[in-house]
C-alpha cells in the first residue's frame, strides 16, 4: 500500500436513524484500526452545514487524501459530500460513499450487534476501495457552432431557424430540388378547426430559411460521407445537379429526413385502376381543384372532376397496411381522412363520402371535426379488425363490399374514387444515413431515439438529434415542436462550447490491447474510435462510464476510473475476509437496483443481514472474474442486480449483463463451483419489497438462515 | 445580471425544461405549488409502451435538476402577480408555509413516526392509503423534506386527535411549541426543523420569459357512474395505478377495497362517462395505453388474473404502442368492443356484474368481475383558471391554455414571452411532454429582453 495514503472515515448517526440501531462509536473505533485510516469521526448529522465545515477542517488538519462517508445513500447525498470534499481542496473522486442507513440500520432494526458487524464490514470495504482511488477529472471536448440539418421539411426548417436565431451557423441539406418536404404534396393543414393551405406554410417557412443570414441551404444535394464525432464532424456533400462535392466542418447534426407513404401496390386494385389512389394522391387532386389550372395528379384531372361532377361517390378505406402483425397505427390516417373528406365536401356538397374505419383515432379537438363531418353527411362505417373491405370491378364500376359492425350487416358501396389511407415508412435515404451516423432504425425505416420516454429527440451518440417524421409519423404541429426541441438539444453543447463527461470514464491500455475491436463494437454511445491501425481509443467526453467494455475485454486492458477491477476486487476481498460462508456478495447498479435497496430501507422492510453490496454504475460492469474470485474466497452466494428490463441508464447494459451471467454460470460449473449460487435479478428503483424478498429467498435457498 | 426564466410546474415537462435551460446557461426558477417536484409521473408505477419503471427514470432527473447550480427550486409556491415592464416580467411568488425549515430538515421521518393522526390520502384514500399530518410527499421527494397539513395548526383536526389541536394560542404567536409531538421528535433527533409559526413568504423575481408547465389532471367520475362511490370495488385507473405500484399504499399488491383480497377477475371500462352530462366530450388519447399497461403489469404480477378491457376506439397512436397492445393480447388480455350500460353489485360478495352490448354481435351480455377500473380521461388542471388570469393568458373552450397559432408558432401564447408545454396544452403522454418541454425551453431562452 502506498504509505502516503491517509483515509478519513466519517460515520453519521443520522440522529437516531443510524445510531439508534447500531453501535456507531464501536464502528468508528473499528475504522480507526483499519489499515490506511488516519482519522475517524462520528457526526450527529453529517450533512448539516456545521458538520460539513468540521469535515473540511478535518481533511486539512489531518492531511487526509481519501475520504469515506458512511451514512445514508449516495443516490441522494453523494453530490453534497463531493462538493464539500472539493471545497476542502481534495479531488472529489477520492471520496467513497458507504450506505449504512438504507442498507443497515433501517433494515436490521432489532439486531444491533449484527447491524454493527455489517456496518463494520461495509466501512472496511469502503476503506479498501478508497485506498486505491485515483483522482478523476471532468473531461471536456470543445464544440463549435456549426450545425447540419439533414432534411428541409417543416421539422428541419424549424430546427434550422431556431439554431440560426442564436447566431449559430445552420447548414440545411435537402435532397429534393425545393424545401418543404411533404408540405409540397398536401393541399391544406387542419388544426383546431382552422385550415391553412400547406403551400402557404411551406412558402413562408422556406422564405424565412433562405433569407436568414446564418442559414446556408443546399437543395438537390445528398450526403456522401460523415466522419468524426460531436464538435468534430467532417461531412462531404454532393450536388445531384452537377456532382460538385464539398466538405464541411460540422459540430452537431439534426436528422429530419421525414417519411413517405407505403404504396399499396396490388391491393384493392391500386396500380391497376386509376380510380384507386392514396390519400397523398387525393391531396394532389385537391391542390389541383383548389387553384392550379394544370392538373398535377397523374390519374385524374381535378378540373375535370369539378366541372363535370365526375366524382359522385368517394370511399376511403383506413388502416391500409396499418395495425397488422408488422405495423402499428399510422397516427395520422383518421384525421387525414376526415380532413380530406371535408375538403371534398367543400368543393361539392353533392359528393357522397364513406369512410371505412376500424377505430377512429380522433383526439381532443379533432373529435369536434368528426362531429362536423357527420353533420355534413359523411358516412362512417366501422369494419371488423379481421375482415377488411373487398373491392370488385365489374362492367367498369368500382364497388366496395364491407361488413358494417354497427349495423351488423354487409354493405355494397358504389365508388368512382377509392382512397386508401395507407401506412408510412421512413425516407429511402434512411439506410444510408443510419450507416453514416452509426445510429439505428426500425424495420419501417424510422430512426430509433435514445429513450422512448425521456430522450425522444436524442440519439445515444451525443451531438446528433432527431425530429419529425423521421422518428415516427407526425402532424405538422408535432413536427414543428420536435424541430424546435431538436434545435435545443444540439444548441446546449454549442452554446456551452464543449461537452463534458464525468470523471467515471474508460481508459484503454494500448500496450496490452490486441485490437480485437470488441469494445468499439459494443459501446452503446459510440465513444470508442478506431485509429488507422485499428487501435481503439476512448473519446473520453463521450464516455458515460458504464463499464460494459471493461467487463468484456478479453485482455482486461480497459480501466474504468472509480470502478477499476482492482478497486472492485479490494471490496470483494474485504467483504469476504471474515466468515465468507455466511455472506452473500452483491453487485447492484446505481440507477435502479440500488434505488430498490434504498426503497426497502426507507420502507423499513426487514430482511436477513447476509448481504454485502458493492455499487457499480451498471450491471454490465460486473466481470466474470470477480464472481469467480468471490467463490474462490468462499462466498455463500453472489448476487448481481440490474435495472428491470427494458429500463437501463446505459441503453442496453442489463441485456449485456444477462448474457454475460449465462457465460459466468457455465464457467463456474467448469471450475467446480455450484452455478445455482450465482443469482441474477432485475429490480426497479421503486421495488423495495422485491429486493427484500430476494434477500430472504436467497438466504433460504442457500441454507443460511 | 444573468438572464432568468420562470418555469411554472415541476412535473416531467417542467423538470425537463429546467434542465435544458440551465445547461444552456440560463438562471431558472422552477416553481411548483405542491411540496415536491415530480408531478404526475412520480405517482405512476410503469410507463407505456416499454414498461419502464416511472420513478426509476424520473428520480435521477429530479436529483439532477436539484443539483444544477443555476436552478432554484421553489416548492409549495404559487405565482401571485405578474407585471411586464422594461422587457421583463416582474413576478411576485408566494411560498406557502410548509411549517418546516427545508434547509434543516433531513427527511429522517422521526416526526412522521411521532405524529398521532393519519388521514386518508387524497390520492390513495379509496385503496387504503393514509397520510400523517406531517409527512413526506413520496420517498424520492425533492426537496427531501417533510411538510405539515396546514389544518393541523388551527384546531381544525382537534376531533381527529391532533396533538396541537387543544392549544388556544395561535401558532403564529409562538416561537416554541411544548405540545407538538413532531417538534419534540425533531428535537430529540438533535434537529430543530419544525416551524409551526412559519408564515407565507413573498418572493419577487424578474425574468425574461415564462414557461407554463402546470400539467393536467384526472377527470372526476360522473356521479355514481357504474356504481363509483356506491360500490367499494369500483375504482379509477389512477387508483389502480397506485395499487400496482410497489411504492404505493399496498406495496404493489392488487387487492380490492372491500375485503383486502387479491382480485382475480378485473375489468376496465374505457371512455367512462364520455359524452355524458358530466363526462368528457373528447378523447384523452392516453387511456387506452394506460389500461393496456395496467393489464400487462397485472398479468406479470399473476398470470392467472383474468383481465378484460371494454373499449370503443382503440387509441394506439404512438411508436411501439401497437406492439404493446399485441403483447397484451399475447398475455391473454381480453379486449371487448363495448360500452357497458350498467353495473350491479352483489351485496354479499361485493363482486360486480357488468351489463353490456357486444358491438361485434349486437348481443346483450353480462360479465362478473371482482374489481372494476374506470378510465375517465384527463381534464385541464384546476390551476388553469386562476393562473390564466394572473398571466393574462387565454384558455380554449375546454379550459386548456390556448396557443396563439398552433400551426405557425406552436407553444406560443397571446402574451409574448410566455410559452406552454406538457399537459397545460391538452391530453399528452410523457414523451410528447418532454418534446414540448425541450421546444419551450428553446423558445424561452431565445426570448429577447425588449423594452
Amino acid at each position: 500500500m502506498d504509505e502516503s495514503v491517509r483515509v478519513g472515515v466519517f460515520i453519521c448517526d443520522c440522529g437516531s436513524n443510524i445510531a439508534g440501531f447500531l453501535n456507531v462509536p464501536e464502528v468508528v473505533e473499528y475504522a480507526r484500526g483499519l489499515k490506511g485510516v488516519a482519522f475517524a469521526d462520528e457526526g450527529k448529522w453529517s450533512c448539516s452545514v456545521d458538520y460539513l465545515a468540521r469535515l473540511k477542517e478535518a481533511i486539512k488538519q489531518h492531511q487526509l487524501n481519501r475520504v469515506v462517508i458512511a451514512s445514508c445513500t449516495p443516490r441522494t447525498h453523494e453530490p453534497l459530500f463531493k462538493q464539500s470534499v472539493k471545497e476542502a481542496g481534495l479531488n472529489p473522486y477520492l471520496l467513497e460513499f458507504v450506505s449504512i442507513r438504507e442498507q443497515v440500520s433501517w433494515v436490521h432494526m432489532g439486531q444491533p450487534e449484527i447491524a454493527t458487524q455489517k456496518a463494520k464490514d461495509l466501512v472496511k470495504m469502503g476503506v479498501a476501495k478508497a485506498i486505491l482511488l485515483e483522482e478523476g477529472e471532468e473531461v471536456r471536448l470543445p464544440v463549435k457552432t456549426d450545425c447540419m440539418i439533414i432534411g428541409g421539411g417543416i421539422a428541419g426548417m424549424t430546427a434550422a431557424l431556431h439554431i440560426a436565431d442564436q447566431g449559430f451557423r445552420a447548414v440545411l441539406v435537402e435532397k429534393d430540388v425545393q424545401l418543404g418536404g411533404l408540405l409540397n404534396r398536401i393541399c391544406r393543414v387542419a388544426h383546431h378547426h382552422q385550415t391553412i393551405p400547406a403551400s402557404e406554410i411551406a412558402r413562408t417557412k422556406a422564405a424565412l430559411v433562405t433569407s436568414h443570414p446564418n442559414i446556408k441551404v443546399y437543395t438537390n444535394t445528398e450526403i456522401e460521407t460523415v466522419q468524426g464525432y460531436i464538435g468534430n464532424y467532417k461531412v462531404t456533400i454532393r450536388s445531384k445537379e452537377d456532382n460538385r462535392r464539398e466538405t464541411l466542418d460540422i459540430s452537431t447534426i439534426v436528422v429530419a429526413t421525414g417519411m413517405r407513404e407505403i404504396e399499396p401496390v396490388g391491393q384493392y386494385g391500386y396500380g391497376e385502376d386509376p380510380r384507386v389512389i392514396t390519400q397523398l394522391q387525393l391531396e394532389e387532386i385537391l391542390i389541383g381543384m383548389s387553384k392550379n389550372p394544370e392538373p398535377r395528379a397523374p390519374c385524374l384531372s381535378g378540373r375535370q372532376a369539378r366541372s363535370e361532377l365526375k366524382i359522385k361517390d368517394v370511399v376511403m378505406i383506413n388502416c391500409v397496411n396499418s395495425k397488422n402483425q408488422s405495423r402499428g397505427c399510422c397516427n395520422l390516417g383518421c384525421p387525414i381522412s376526415v380532413k380530406n373528406a371535408l375538403a371534398l365536401k367543400e368543393i361539392n356538397r353533392e359528393i357522397r363520402i364513406h369512410i371505412l374505419y376500424r377505430d377512429l383515432s380522433m383526439v381532443k379537438e379533432e373529435h369536434f371535426d368528426l362531429d362536423q363531418a357527420k353533420s355534413e353527411g359523411i358516412k362512417f362505417v366501422r369494419f371488423p379488425d379481421d375482415r377488411y373491405p373487398v373491392v370488385t370491378r365489374a362492367n367498369g364500376n368500382l364497388s366496395v363490399h364491407v361488413h358494417d359492425i354497427l349495423l351488423g350487416r354487409e354493405l355494397e358501396i358504389k365508388s368512382d374514387l377509392l382512397v386508401l389511407t395507407t401506412a408510412f415508412q421512413g425516407d429511402d435515404t434512411v439506410e444510408k444515413i443510419k450507416g453514416l451516423l452509426k445510429v439505428s432504425a426500425n424495420s419501417d425505416g424510422f430512426f430509433q431515439e435514445a429513450h422512448v420516454k425521456l430522450g425522444p429527440v436524442d440519439f445515444p451518440s451525443a451531438g446528433i438529434a432527431l425530429c419529425g417524421c423521421a422518428k415516427s409519423p407526425k402532424n405538422l404541429k408535432e413536427s414543428s415542436e420536435e424541430g424546435t426541441a431538436a434545435a435545443m438539444r444540439v444548441s446546449i453543447p454549442m452554446k456551452r462550447g464543449y461537452v463534458e463527461a464525468e470523471g467515471i470514464v474508460a481508459d484503454i491500455d494500448p500496450t496490452e490491447c490486441t485490437r480485437c475491436g470488441l469494445c468499439y463494437k459494443n459501446c452503446p454511445f459510440s465513444a470508442i474510435q478506431l485509429g488507422d491501425d485499428q487501435q481503439p481509443s476512448v473519446i473520453k467526453a463521450l464516455c458515460k462510464g458504464c463499464g460494459l467494455c471493461a467487463a468484456d475485454c478479453p485482455k482486461e486492458c480497459i480501466t474504468i476510473v472509480h470502478y477499476s477491477d482492482d478497486q472492485l476486487l479490494a471490496q470483494v476481498e474485504a467483504a469476504l475476509e471474515e466468515k465468507p460462508g455466511e455472506k452473500i456478495l452483491g453487485f447492484v447498479c446505481h440507477w435502479c437496483a440500488l434505488g430498490g435497496v434504498d426503497m426497502a430501507g426507507v420502507s423499513r422492510l426487514q430482511y436477513p443481514p447476509n448481504g454485502r453490496l458493492i455499487r457499480v454504475m451498471c450491471s454490465a460492469r460486473v466481470p466474470v472474474k470477480l464472481i469467480e474470485r468471490a467463490f474462490e474466497l468462499g462466498a455463500a452466494g453472489v448476487l448481481v442486480v440490474g435495472c428491470e428490463f427494458p429500463t437501463c441508464h446505459y441503453i442496453t447494459g442489463n441485456y449485456a449483463c444477462e448474457n454475460r451471467m449465462e457465460r459466468a454460470k457455465k464457467k463456474l460449473t467448469k471450475r467446480g463451483f455450484d452455478p445455482t449460487r450465482l443469482w441474477v435479478a432485475w429490480c426497479s428503483a421503486a421495488d423495495g419489497p422485491k429486493f427484500a424478498a430476494l434477500m430472504r429467498e436467497m438466504v433460504k435457498q442457500l441454507g443460511l438462515s | 445580471m444573468t438572464e432568468s426564466i420562470l418555469i411554472i410546474g415541476g412535473g416531467i415537462a417542467g423538470i425537463n425544461c429546467a434542465l435544458n435551460a440551465s445547461k444552456y446557461g440560463i438562471q431558472v426558477y422552477l416553481v411548483d405549488d405542491t411540496p415536491s417536484i415530480g408531478g404526475m409521473m412520480a405517482r405512476l408505477d410503469k410507463t407505456f409502451p416499454t414498461n419502464d419503471c416511472s420513478i426509476c427514470i424520473e428520480a435521477p432527473l429530479m436529483y439532477e435538476v436539484n443539483h444544477q447550480p443555476n436552478v432554484e427550486i421553489l416548492t409549495n409556491t404559487e405565482v401571485r402577480r405578474v407585471k411586464k415592464g422594461n422587457g421583463l416580467f416582474k413576478v411576485r411568488l408566494v411560498k406557502r408555509a410548509r411549517f418546516v425549515d427545508e434547509e434543516k430538515c433531513t427527511g429522517c421521518r422521526a416526526c412522521v413516526d411521532a405524529c398521532p393522526v393519519s388521514l386518508p390520502d387524497q390520492m390513495d384514500g379509496k385503496i387504503g392509503g393514509m397520510r400523517k399530518l406531517i409527512s413526506i410527499a413520496f420517498p424520492q421527494a425533492v426537496p427531501n423534506a417533510v411538510y405539515i397539513n396546514p389544518d393541523c395548526r388551527f384546531g381544525k383536526l382537534r376531533q381527529k386527535g391532533a396533538c396541537v389541536g387543544g392549544c388556544v394560542v395561535d401558532c403564529s404567536q409562538c416561537r416554541e411549541c411544548p405540545i407538538a409531538l413532531c417538534v419534540a421528535a425533531c428535537k430529540k433527533e438533535g434537529k430543530d426543523a419544525v416551524r409551526l409559526w412559519q408564515s407565507n413568504k413573498n418572493i419577487d423575481i424578474e425574468v425574461k420569459s415564462i414557461v407554463v408547465a402546470t400539467g393536467i389532471q384526472d377527470a372526476p367520475v360522473p356521479s355514481a357512474l357504474y356504481g363509483y362511490g356506491l360500490y367499494d370495488n369500483v375504482i379509477t385507473n389512477t387508483q389502480f395505478e397506485r395499487l400496482m405500484n410497489a411504492g404505493g399504499p399496498t406495496a404493489g399488491q392488487i387487492i380490492r377495497p372491500s375485503d383486502q383480497k387479491h382480485a382475480h377477475r378485473i375489468a376496465w371500462v374505457q371512455c367512462a362517462g364520455r359524452g355524458l352530462a358530466n363526462g368528457l366530450p373528447y378523447c384523452s388519447k392516453v387511456c387506452c395505453m394506460i389500461a393496456t399497461k395496467q393489464t400487462i403489469i397485472t398479468k406479470e404480477h399473476d398470470a392467472s388474473v383474468e383481465t378484460t378491457i371494454f373499449y370503443n376506439d382503440l387509441k394506439a397512436y404512438g411508436k411501439g404502442f401497437w406492439g404493446f397492445y399485441q403483447k397484451a393480447i399475447e398475455k391473454g388480455v381480453r379486449y371487448v368492443k363495448a360500452r357497458p350500460y350498467d353495473v350491479f353489485e352483489d351485496p354479499i360478495t361485493k363482486d360486480l356484474t357488468i351489463r353490456y352490448e357486444d358491438l361485434m354481435t349486437g348481443e346483450l351480455k353480462k360479465e362478473e368481475v371482482e374489481l372494476l377500473v374506470l378510465s375517465t380521461g384527463l381534464i385541464p388542471s384546476d390551476r388553469n383558471q386562476s393562473l390564466a388570469k394572473v398571466l393574462n393568458l387565454e384558455l380554449d373552450h375546454l379550459g386548456f391554455f390556448k396557443e396563439k397559432d398552433p400551426l405557425f408558432a406552436p407553444l406560443e401564447t397571446n402574451v409574448e414571452g410566455i410559452y406552454l408545454c406538457g399537459g397545460a396544452t391538452g391530453p399528452i403522454d410523457i414523451s410528447e411532454s418532454v418534446v414540448q418541454a425541450s421546444a419551450a425551453s428553446m423558445k424561452a431562452v431565445l426570448t429577447k429582453e425588449v423594452s
